[in-house]
Protein backbone atom coordinates (compact mmCIF):
# COMPACT_ATOMS: atom_id res chain seq x y z
CA UNK A 1 0.00 0.00 0.00
CA UNK A 2 3.29 2.12 0.34
CA UNK A 3 4.20 1.42 -2.94
CA UNK A 4 1.15 3.02 -4.08
CA UNK A 5 0.66 6.05 -2.09
CA UNK A 6 4.22 6.50 -3.60
CA UNK A 7 3.13 6.37 -7.19
CA UNK A 8 0.57 8.48 -6.53
CA UNK A 9 2.15 11.76 -5.02
CA UNK A 10 4.81 10.80 -7.90
CA UNK A 11 2.29 11.67 -10.57
CA UNK A 12 1.23 14.77 -8.81
CA UNK A 13 4.98 15.91 -7.96
CA UNK A 14 7.77 16.66 -10.66
CA UNK A 15 10.91 14.56 -10.09
CA UNK A 16 13.25 16.62 -8.61
CA UNK A 17 16.25 15.85 -11.61
CA UNK A 18 19.00 18.31 -12.32
CA UNK A 19 17.99 19.99 -15.52
CA UNK A 20 20.03 22.08 -18.67
CA UNK A 21 18.75 24.11 -21.16
CA UNK A 22 20.63 22.66 -24.76
CA UNK A 23 20.55 24.45 -28.32
CA UNK A 24 19.71 22.42 -30.98
CA UNK A 25 23.77 22.14 -33.01
CA UNK A 26 25.05 22.45 -28.92
CA UNK A 27 27.11 19.37 -27.36
CA UNK A 28 27.28 19.27 -23.91
CA UNK A 29 29.67 17.37 -22.53
CA UNK A 30 30.53 15.43 -19.11
CA UNK A 31 33.42 14.41 -17.44
CA UNK A 32 33.97 11.22 -15.13
CA UNK A 33 36.96 9.79 -13.69
CA UNK A 34 36.27 6.50 -12.83
CA UNK A 35 38.46 3.50 -11.57
CA UNK A 36 38.54 0.72 -14.59
CA UNK A 37 35.59 -2.24 -14.27
CA UNK A 38 33.29 0.37 -13.00
CA UNK A 39 29.74 0.67 -14.24
CA UNK A 40 28.22 3.56 -15.34
CA UNK A 41 24.64 4.35 -15.83
CA UNK A 42 23.22 7.53 -17.20
CA UNK A 43 19.75 8.18 -17.80
CA UNK A 44 18.09 11.87 -19.69
CA UNK A 45 14.53 12.91 -20.14
CA UNK A 46 14.34 15.65 -22.63
CA UNK A 47 11.31 18.54 -23.25
CA UNK A 48 10.89 20.86 -25.33
CA UNK A 49 9.62 24.50 -25.15
CA UNK A 50 6.07 24.92 -26.76
CA UNK A 51 5.18 28.49 -27.90
CA UNK A 52 1.67 27.95 -27.40
CA UNK A 53 1.63 27.22 -23.93
CA UNK A 54 5.22 29.09 -23.59
CA UNK A 55 6.31 25.70 -20.97
CA UNK A 56 7.90 22.76 -21.34
CA UNK A 57 5.99 19.63 -22.93
CA UNK A 58 6.57 16.67 -21.00
CA UNK A 59 8.39 14.29 -23.46
CA UNK A 60 8.54 15.00 -27.38
CA UNK A 61 8.41 12.06 -29.58
CA UNK A 62 10.86 11.90 -32.04
CA UNK A 63 13.22 13.84 -30.80
CA UNK A 64 16.52 12.04 -29.79
CA UNK A 65 19.74 12.54 -28.09
CA UNK A 66 23.04 11.41 -29.88
CA UNK A 67 25.30 10.04 -26.83
CA UNK A 68 29.02 9.50 -27.34
CA UNK A 69 31.29 8.20 -24.94
CA UNK A 70 34.84 8.43 -25.15
CA UNK A 71 37.52 6.75 -23.11
CA UNK A 72 40.87 8.13 -20.88
CA UNK A 73 42.50 7.42 -24.34
CA UNK A 74 39.86 8.96 -26.61
CA UNK A 75 38.79 6.29 -28.43
CA UNK A 76 34.91 6.35 -28.81
CA UNK A 77 33.49 3.17 -26.48
CA UNK A 78 29.50 3.99 -27.24
CA UNK A 79 28.04 6.11 -30.07
CA UNK A 80 24.20 5.70 -30.39
CA UNK A 81 21.34 7.46 -30.86
CA UNK A 82 18.72 7.14 -28.46
CA UNK A 83 14.89 8.69 -28.03
CA UNK A 84 13.67 11.60 -26.03
CA UNK A 85 13.92 9.21 -22.97
CA UNK A 86 17.20 7.36 -22.87
CA UNK A 87 19.24 5.22 -20.95
CA UNK A 88 23.04 4.16 -21.72
CA UNK A 89 25.26 2.03 -19.81
CA UNK A 90 28.83 1.30 -20.35
CA UNK A 91 31.72 0.21 -18.46
CA UNK A 92 35.26 1.25 -17.82
CA UNK A 93 38.14 -1.29 -18.88
CA UNK A 94 40.78 1.60 -18.16
CA UNK A 95 41.06 3.78 -15.20
CA UNK A 96 40.74 7.37 -15.80
CA UNK A 97 38.51 10.36 -17.38
CA UNK A 98 35.94 9.21 -19.67
CA UNK A 99 33.67 11.85 -21.21
CA UNK A 100 30.55 11.54 -21.74
CA UNK A 101 28.76 14.09 -24.64
CA UNK A 102 25.42 14.71 -25.36
CA UNK A 103 23.56 16.55 -28.27
CA UNK A 104 20.36 16.39 -30.11
CA UNK A 105 19.69 14.60 -33.42
CA UNK A 106 17.05 17.17 -34.56
CA UNK A 107 17.32 17.78 -38.34
CA UNK A 108 13.70 19.69 -38.36
CA UNK A 109 14.55 23.18 -37.79
CA UNK A 110 10.45 23.52 -36.64
CA UNK A 111 11.24 21.96 -33.43
CA UNK A 112 13.56 24.07 -32.17
CA UNK A 113 12.20 27.28 -33.19
CA UNK A 114 12.28 28.12 -29.33
CA UNK A 115 15.71 27.44 -29.13
CA UNK A 116 15.48 25.46 -25.77
CA UNK A 117 15.56 22.00 -25.07
CA UNK A 118 15.50 21.03 -21.27
CA UNK A 119 17.25 18.02 -20.44
CA UNK A 120 17.36 16.21 -17.44
CA UNK A 121 20.21 14.34 -16.51
CA UNK A 122 21.43 11.61 -13.93
CA UNK A 123 24.42 9.82 -13.87
CA UNK A 124 25.14 6.95 -11.55
CA UNK A 125 28.46 5.22 -10.97
CA UNK A 126 29.73 2.45 -9.09
CA UNK A 127 27.37 1.13 -6.68
CA UNK A 128 24.84 3.14 -7.36
CA UNK A 129 24.30 1.11 -10.33
CA UNK A 130 22.93 -1.71 -8.45
CA UNK A 131 19.64 -3.01 -8.51
CA UNK A 132 19.31 -4.44 -5.41
CA UNK A 133 15.67 -4.98 -5.69
CA UNK A 134 16.68 -7.44 -8.55
CA UNK A 135 19.65 -9.15 -7.09
CA UNK A 136 17.76 -9.89 -4.14
CA UNK A 137 15.24 -11.87 -6.28
CA UNK A 138 18.07 -13.61 -8.11
CA UNK A 139 20.55 -14.69 -5.24
CA UNK A 140 17.23 -15.18 -2.92
CA UNK A 141 18.46 -13.12 -0.20
CA UNK A 142 16.69 -11.89 3.36
CA UNK A 143 16.81 -8.51 3.81
CA UNK A 144 19.45 -8.56 6.55
CA UNK A 145 21.59 -10.51 3.85
CA UNK A 146 20.60 -7.74 1.14
CA UNK A 147 21.49 -4.59 3.34
CA UNK A 148 25.18 -6.83 4.05
CA UNK A 149 25.56 -6.71 0.61
CA UNK A 150 24.96 -3.20 -0.20
CA UNK A 151 27.64 -2.19 2.50
CA UNK A 152 30.00 -5.15 1.03
CA UNK A 153 30.02 -3.49 -2.30
CA UNK A 154 30.04 0.47 -0.95
CA UNK A 155 33.11 -0.47 0.51
CA UNK A 156 34.70 -2.57 -2.57
CA UNK A 157 33.69 0.69 -4.77
CA UNK A 158 35.34 2.92 -1.74
CA UNK A 159 38.23 1.04 -2.03
CA UNK A 160 38.51 0.42 -6.11
CA UNK A 161 38.84 4.34 -5.96
CA UNK A 162 41.33 4.29 -3.25
CA UNK A 163 43.89 1.84 -5.66
CA UNK A 164 42.86 3.97 -8.55
CA UNK A 165 43.63 7.49 -6.28
CA UNK A 166 47.11 6.00 -5.19
CA UNK A 167 47.75 5.41 -8.98
CA UNK A 168 46.69 8.76 -10.09
CA UNK A 169 49.27 10.36 -7.12
CA UNK A 170 51.65 8.01 -8.05
CA UNK A 171 51.92 9.91 -11.78
CA UNK A 172 50.97 13.58 -10.24
CA UNK A 173 54.18 12.83 -7.83
CA UNK A 174 56.29 11.20 -11.01
CA UNK A 175 55.07 14.75 -12.81
CA UNK A 176 55.97 16.96 -9.64
CA UNK A 177 59.42 15.26 -9.37
CA UNK A 178 60.22 15.64 -13.28
CA UNK A 179 59.20 19.08 -13.23
CA UNK A 180 61.38 20.06 -10.21
CA UNK A 181 64.78 17.97 -11.97
CA UNK A 182 64.00 19.53 -14.85
CA UNK A 183 63.65 23.23 -13.47
CA UNK A 184 67.37 22.67 -11.50
CA UNK A 185 69.30 20.85 -14.85
CA UNK A 186 68.22 23.70 -17.11
CA UNK A 187 69.25 26.38 -14.78
CA UNK A 188 72.69 24.57 -14.70
CA UNK A 189 72.60 24.43 -18.08
CA UNK A 190 71.74 27.92 -18.48
CA UNK A 191 74.48 29.15 -16.45
CA UNK A 192 77.06 26.89 -18.10
CA UNK A 193 75.65 28.18 -21.73
CA UNK A 194 76.19 31.77 -20.57
CA UNK A 195 79.65 31.65 -19.16
CA UNK A 196 80.81 29.21 -22.99
CA UNK A 197 78.98 32.06 -24.70
CA UNK A 198 80.69 34.59 -22.97
CA UNK A 199 84.36 33.74 -23.30
CA UNK A 200 83.78 32.42 -26.83
CA UNK A 201 82.25 36.00 -27.55
CA UNK A 202 85.14 37.52 -26.21
CA UNK A 203 87.87 35.61 -27.77
CA UNK A 204 86.31 35.81 -30.79
CA UNK A 205 86.10 39.39 -31.25
CA UNK A 206 89.88 39.33 -29.49
CA UNK A 207 90.85 37.77 -32.16
CA UNK A 208 89.02 39.61 -34.59
CA UNK A 209 90.42 42.90 -33.45
CA UNK A 210 94.03 41.43 -33.87
CA UNK A 211 93.69 40.70 -37.19
CA UNK A 212 92.03 43.95 -37.47
CA UNK A 213 95.25 45.56 -36.43
CA UNK A 214 93.40 47.25 -34.10
CA UNK A 215 94.33 45.81 -30.79
CA UNK B 1 5.58 -10.31 -12.03
CA UNK B 2 4.01 -10.12 -8.51
CA UNK B 3 0.50 -8.70 -8.32
CA UNK B 4 1.34 -6.59 -5.93
CA UNK B 5 3.89 -4.58 -8.76
CA UNK B 6 1.21 -4.33 -11.70
CA UNK B 7 -1.46 -2.72 -9.99
CA UNK B 8 0.57 0.16 -9.28
CA UNK B 9 2.31 0.49 -12.94
CA UNK B 10 -1.50 -0.32 -14.53
CA UNK B 11 -2.39 2.97 -11.93
CA UNK B 12 0.38 4.94 -13.09
CA UNK B 13 -0.53 4.52 -16.89
CA UNK B 14 -3.55 5.20 -16.55
CA UNK B 15 -2.96 8.60 -14.50
CA UNK B 16 -0.52 9.54 -16.98
CA UNK B 17 -3.57 8.77 -19.39
CA UNK B 18 -5.78 11.16 -18.13
CA UNK B 19 -3.33 13.79 -16.21
CA UNK B 20 -1.33 14.89 -19.33
CA UNK B 21 0.31 17.51 -17.57
CA UNK B 22 2.25 15.20 -15.18
CA UNK B 23 4.37 12.61 -16.05
CA UNK B 24 4.68 9.90 -13.91
CA UNK B 25 8.50 7.47 -15.24
CA UNK B 26 9.19 5.21 -12.34
CA UNK B 27 12.15 4.76 -14.17
CA UNK B 28 13.62 7.85 -13.55
CA UNK B 29 13.84 9.47 -10.52
CA UNK B 30 17.48 10.67 -9.28
CA UNK B 31 19.64 9.80 -6.55
CA UNK B 32 20.31 12.24 -3.20
CA UNK B 33 23.53 12.68 -4.54
CA UNK B 34 25.01 13.65 -7.58
CA UNK B 35 28.17 15.12 -8.78
CA UNK B 36 29.04 16.55 -12.56
CA UNK B 37 32.33 17.15 -14.13
CA UNK B 38 32.36 19.63 -17.34
CA UNK B 39 34.40 21.80 -19.43
CA UNK B 40 33.10 25.71 -19.70
CA UNK B 41 34.81 27.29 -23.03
CA UNK B 42 35.97 31.22 -22.55
CA UNK B 43 32.99 33.76 -22.68
CA UNK B 44 30.43 31.30 -21.83
CA UNK B 45 28.21 30.90 -19.01
CA UNK B 46 26.77 27.51 -18.16
CA UNK B 47 23.32 27.18 -16.05
CA UNK B 48 21.92 24.23 -14.18
CA UNK B 49 18.54 23.88 -12.65
CA UNK B 50 17.63 21.66 -9.97
CA UNK B 51 13.25 21.44 -8.64
CA UNK B 52 13.26 22.06 -5.06
CA UNK B 53 10.35 20.63 -2.48
CA UNK B 54 9.82 23.19 0.07
CA UNK B 55 11.86 22.69 3.81
CA UNK B 56 14.35 20.61 1.41
CA UNK B 57 18.25 21.68 1.99
CA UNK B 58 20.50 21.77 -0.96
CA UNK B 59 24.07 21.70 -0.85
CA UNK B 60 26.39 22.74 -3.40
CA UNK B 61 29.99 21.87 -3.70
CA UNK B 62 32.28 22.92 -6.43
CA UNK B 63 35.88 23.17 -7.85
CA UNK B 64 37.72 24.39 -10.91
CA UNK B 65 39.84 21.49 -11.88
CA UNK B 66 42.08 23.12 -15.20
CA UNK B 67 42.23 26.38 -16.43
CA UNK B 68 44.62 29.33 -16.44
CA UNK B 69 43.72 31.30 -13.05
CA UNK B 70 41.76 28.69 -11.83
CA UNK B 71 38.61 30.91 -10.89
CA UNK B 72 35.03 31.25 -11.94
CA UNK B 73 32.18 33.09 -11.19
CA UNK B 74 29.31 31.63 -9.22
CA UNK B 75 25.80 32.29 -8.78
CA UNK B 76 22.49 30.74 -7.22
CA UNK B 77 19.26 32.39 -7.57
CA UNK B 78 15.72 31.63 -6.00
CA UNK B 79 12.69 30.66 -8.34
CA UNK B 80 11.58 34.11 -8.27
CA UNK B 81 14.39 35.34 -9.30
CA UNK B 82 16.64 36.65 -6.43
CA UNK B 83 19.95 36.08 -6.29
CA UNK B 84 20.78 34.33 -3.37
CA UNK B 85 24.73 33.45 -3.59
CA UNK B 86 26.83 35.14 -5.52
CA UNK B 87 30.74 34.61 -5.94
CA UNK B 88 33.34 36.49 -8.00
CA UNK B 89 36.41 34.51 -9.72
CA UNK B 90 36.70 31.99 -6.68
CA UNK B 91 38.24 28.72 -7.24
CA UNK B 92 35.81 26.56 -5.30
CA UNK B 93 33.19 27.26 -2.95
CA UNK B 94 30.71 25.41 -1.02
CA UNK B 95 26.66 26.99 -0.24
CA UNK B 96 23.84 25.44 1.37
CA UNK B 97 20.82 26.47 0.04
CA UNK B 98 17.52 26.15 2.03
CA UNK B 99 14.57 25.62 -0.18
CA UNK B 100 11.77 28.06 1.34
CA UNK B 101 9.81 28.29 -1.94
CA UNK B 102 9.30 25.35 -3.96
CA UNK B 103 11.00 25.04 -7.78
CA UNK B 104 13.30 25.15 -9.66
CA UNK B 105 16.77 26.62 -8.35
CA UNK B 106 19.28 28.12 -10.80
CA UNK B 107 22.90 28.01 -10.18
CA UNK B 108 25.25 28.91 -12.81
CA UNK B 109 29.03 28.91 -13.66
CA UNK B 110 30.45 32.27 -15.61
CA UNK B 111 33.59 32.17 -17.34
CA UNK B 112 32.74 35.23 -19.68
CA UNK B 113 35.79 37.05 -17.81
CA UNK B 114 38.08 35.08 -19.88
CA UNK B 115 38.57 35.48 -23.62
CA UNK B 116 41.02 32.32 -23.91
CA UNK B 117 41.16 29.71 -21.17
CA UNK B 118 38.80 26.84 -20.92
CA UNK B 119 37.60 25.94 -17.48
CA UNK B 120 37.21 22.27 -15.77
CA UNK B 121 34.72 23.07 -13.42
CA UNK B 122 33.45 20.00 -10.97
CA UNK B 123 30.16 20.25 -8.94
CA UNK B 124 28.57 17.93 -6.70
CA UNK B 125 24.54 18.50 -5.28
CA UNK B 126 23.74 16.63 -2.10
CA UNK B 127 20.16 16.90 -1.37
CA UNK B 128 18.21 16.48 2.14
CA UNK B 129 14.72 16.01 2.84
CA UNK B 130 13.57 15.13 -0.60
CA UNK B 131 11.18 12.63 -0.33
CA UNK B 132 11.96 10.64 -2.48
CA UNK B 133 8.76 9.27 -4.11
CA UNK B 134 10.00 5.78 -4.28
CA UNK B 135 12.23 4.83 -1.21
CA UNK B 136 14.99 2.88 -2.78
CA UNK B 137 15.75 1.10 0.48
CA UNK B 138 12.54 -0.47 1.25
CA UNK B 139 12.48 -3.75 -0.05
CA UNK B 140 10.62 -5.41 2.14
CA UNK B 141 8.49 -7.08 -1.12
CA UNK B 142 11.39 -7.41 -2.90
CA UNK B 143 13.07 -10.14 -0.23
CA UNK B 144 12.54 -13.96 0.42
CA UNK B 145 12.03 -15.72 3.09
CA UNK B 146 12.50 -14.18 6.84
CA UNK B 147 15.21 -13.31 9.51
CA UNK B 148 15.51 -15.36 12.65
CA UNK B 149 15.55 -13.42 16.05
CA UNK B 150 13.33 -10.73 14.65
CA UNK B 151 14.29 -9.16 18.24
CA UNK B 152 17.17 -8.43 17.63
CA UNK B 153 17.14 -7.45 14.25
CA UNK B 154 15.80 -3.50 14.38
CA UNK B 155 19.05 -3.19 15.99
CA UNK B 156 21.40 -4.66 13.44
CA UNK B 157 19.17 -2.93 11.31
CA UNK B 158 20.13 0.17 12.69
CA UNK B 159 23.96 0.10 13.08
CA UNK B 160 23.41 -0.87 9.22
CA UNK B 161 21.81 1.76 8.13
CA UNK B 162 24.17 4.13 10.67
CA UNK B 163 27.33 2.02 8.96
CA UNK B 164 25.77 2.98 5.58
CA UNK B 165 25.54 6.58 5.42
CA UNK B 166 29.13 6.69 6.96
CA UNK B 167 30.36 5.07 4.32
CA UNK B 168 28.05 7.44 1.73
CA UNK B 169 30.39 10.19 3.78
CA UNK B 170 33.30 8.44 3.19
CA UNK B 171 32.41 8.38 -0.53
CA UNK B 172 31.62 12.12 -0.98
CA UNK B 173 34.45 13.02 1.21
CA UNK B 174 36.29 10.81 -1.41
CA UNK B 175 35.07 12.42 -4.48
CA UNK B 176 35.94 16.04 -3.27
CA UNK B 177 39.72 14.42 -2.93
CA UNK B 178 39.44 13.46 -5.73
CA UNK B 179 38.44 16.80 -7.49
CA UNK B 180 41.22 18.58 -5.67
CA UNK B 181 43.78 15.92 -6.64
CA UNK B 182 42.70 16.71 -10.00
CA UNK B 183 43.29 19.86 -9.52
CA UNK B 184 46.64 19.81 -8.51
CA UNK B 185 47.85 16.88 -11.06
CA UNK B 186 46.32 19.41 -13.76
CA UNK B 187 48.21 22.35 -12.23
CA UNK B 188 51.39 20.23 -11.94
CA UNK B 189 51.18 18.85 -15.32
CA UNK B 190 50.59 23.23 -16.68
CA UNK B 191 53.78 23.44 -15.29
CA UNK B 192 55.68 20.94 -16.37
CA UNK B 193 54.78 21.96 -20.00
CA UNK B 194 55.49 25.99 -19.41
CA UNK B 195 59.04 24.98 -17.89
CA UNK B 196 59.41 22.96 -20.89
CA UNK B 197 58.27 25.25 -23.42
CA UNK B 198 60.20 27.95 -22.25
CA UNK B 199 63.71 26.24 -21.55
CA UNK B 200 63.52 25.94 -25.44
CA UNK B 201 62.27 29.09 -26.17
CA UNK B 202 65.02 30.74 -23.58
CA UNK B 203 67.95 28.70 -25.25
CA UNK B 204 67.23 29.89 -28.33
CA UNK B 205 67.21 32.98 -27.80
CA UNK B 206 70.82 33.20 -25.77
CA UNK B 207 72.18 31.52 -29.02
CA UNK B 208 70.28 33.78 -31.39
CA UNK B 209 71.40 36.68 -29.13
CA UNK B 210 74.69 35.67 -28.80
CA UNK B 211 75.38 35.68 -32.59
CA UNK B 212 73.54 39.04 -33.74
CA UNK B 213 75.78 40.82 -30.61
CA UNK B 214 78.81 39.12 -32.27
CA UNK B 215 77.89 40.20 -35.82
CA UNK B 216 76.56 43.59 -34.96
CA UNK B 217 79.81 44.74 -33.22
CA UNK B 218 82.03 43.12 -36.66
CA UNK B 219 80.01 45.20 -38.71
CA UNK B 220 80.71 48.25 -36.78
CA UNK B 221 84.22 47.54 -37.61
CA UNK B 222 83.80 46.42 -40.90
CA UNK B 223 82.49 50.02 -42.28
CA UNK B 224 84.99 51.67 -40.38
CA UNK B 225 87.90 50.05 -42.20
CA UNK B 226 86.33 50.49 -45.33
CA UNK B 227 85.74 53.68 -45.12
CA UNK B 228 88.94 54.86 -44.31
CA UNK B 229 90.68 52.89 -46.95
Amino acid sequence: RKTLLSVLTQGVNTPGALYFHIGETEKKCFIEEIPDETMVIGKYRTQLWDKQTTSFLPSTPGLGMHVEIKDPDTKIILSRQYGSDGRFTFTSHTPGEHQICLHSNSTKMALFAGGKLRVHLDIQVGEHTNNYPEIAAKDKLTELQLRVRQLLDQVEQIQKEQNYQRFREERFRMTSESTNQRVLWWSIAQTFILIITGIWQMRHLKSFFEAKKLV
Amino acid sequence: MEPARIFPCVLSVFMSLILDRFAVLAAFSQAADSDFTFTLPPGRKECFYQTMKEDASLEIEYQVLDGAGLDVDFFISSPSGHLLFNDYRKSDGVHTVEALEMGDYMFCFDNTFSTISEKLIFFELILDNMDMAEDPDDWKEYIHGTDMLDMKLEDIMDTINNVKSRLGKSVQIQTVLRAFEARDRNLQESNFDRVNLWSVVNLFVMVIVSAVQVYLVRSLFEDKRKNRT
